[in-house]
């Protein structure tokens, strides 16, 4: 998949490896075909997710798989951050009675957005591998998903991972694009404000 | 002469929704947001607009539709000009809706004036 203004070109070793590539080439997908995602692919995915980093091993995040037409089309209104038409939502749910068990002081630990943001990232990087394409959206009404889904008090949603077959995408007009940014603009060595990377 | 819009109430609620969610969301997301989702509630509008078959071929309706599309989601990857296309789009509805009311007939628009809020 030819990437946007950050994708390394094809001759590039790095794209040689599997997961790399996936991570290198993967690009949120907002369109989506008709064609549904397979019982094959979905259950590929959501194995996946068992995989994704989280804090002291605990499991306290849960996925709800929706697949109803009405359901998705319920959600959609309520979620401003759903700008596509996906067949098929996973929402990751926070289970706050099994964070108390755990005694996940749910106000302070930053972990639980952590497990949030690295169970999206696996499925993403998953559906991508498949040839799948995704969108997080967190611009939703947690009250309104929550009045749509007849979520349980201790259920909280968090994110809601849109898949499907990508659509074909327009020509992308890269003079409109910004600059490329590369991982200089970002990174710093050894002190913070340093972004020069000191000679070995 | 004018016409009367007609939606279908689940576009109507669906919109409803939209802009009610909106706002919630608003109060916890960056200010220019906002813009984006009161951009797409217009273009949503206009969406089930076109599904009336009045609108159908509506030529300046489908164009305008279609611009919004395409500048909003610049929001992500080129914000100087998304936030630049905004008073771009006032202008072309404010223009559009001087031009629709030059057509619209002088008993019309009188009419709608007296009953007007």
């Amino acid at each position: 998949m030819t990437g946007m203004r950050d994708s390394a070109p094809e001759s590039d070793p790095v794209l040689q490896n599997d997961v790399l590539r996936a991570i290198w080439t993967r690009r949120v997908v907002r369109d989506f075909t008709e064609q549904p995602v397979s019982d094959e692919q979905l259950r590929v995915v959501l194995e996946s997710a068992r995989w994704a980093p989280r804090a002291g091993n605990r499991r306290i995040n849960r996925l709800l798989v929706i697949r109803d037409p009405d359901t998705i089309r319920r959600l959609r209104m309520v979620s401003p951050g759903i700008l596509g038409r996906p067949l098929l939502l996973v929402v990751i749910l926070t289970d706050l009675g099994v964070a108390e068990k755990e005694q996940v002081q749910v106000t302070k630990d930053v972990n639980l957005w952590i497990d949030v943001g690295t169970l999206a990232a696996t499925m993403m990087l998953a559906a991508h591998a498949l040839g799948l394409g995704t969108c997080p959206a967190t611009s939703f009404s947690r009250t309104g998903v929550s009045t749509m889904l007849d979520l349980p008090a201790r259920i909280v949603p968090q994110l809601i991972l849109q898949l499907g077959n990508p659509a074909r995408r327009r020509d992308i007009d890269v003079a409109q694009l910004p600059q490329r940014v590369l991982s200089e603009d970002f990174v710093f060595w050894e002190q913070v404000d340093t972004p020069t990377r000191s000679t070995e | 002469m004018q016409r009367k819009v007609q939606i279908e109430e689940a576009d109507a609620y669906e919109l409803l929704s939209y802009l009610v969610s909106s706002a919630d969301t608003c109060t916890h997301e960056p200010h220019y947001y906002g813009t984006f989702r009161l951009l797409d509630a217009a273009s949503r509008l206009i969406g089930s607009m076109l599904r009336d078959p009045q609108f159908v071929g509506d030529v300046w309706l489908a164009a305008f539709k279609l611009e919004l599309d395409d500048n909003k989601l610049r929001m992500m990857t080129n914000r100087d000009r998304y936030l630049a296309s905004i008073p771009q789009a006032t202008h072309a509805v404010a223009e559009e809706v001087k031009r629709r009311e030059a057509d619209w007939s002088a008993q019309d628009h009188a009419e709608r004036r007296g009953n007007g809020p």
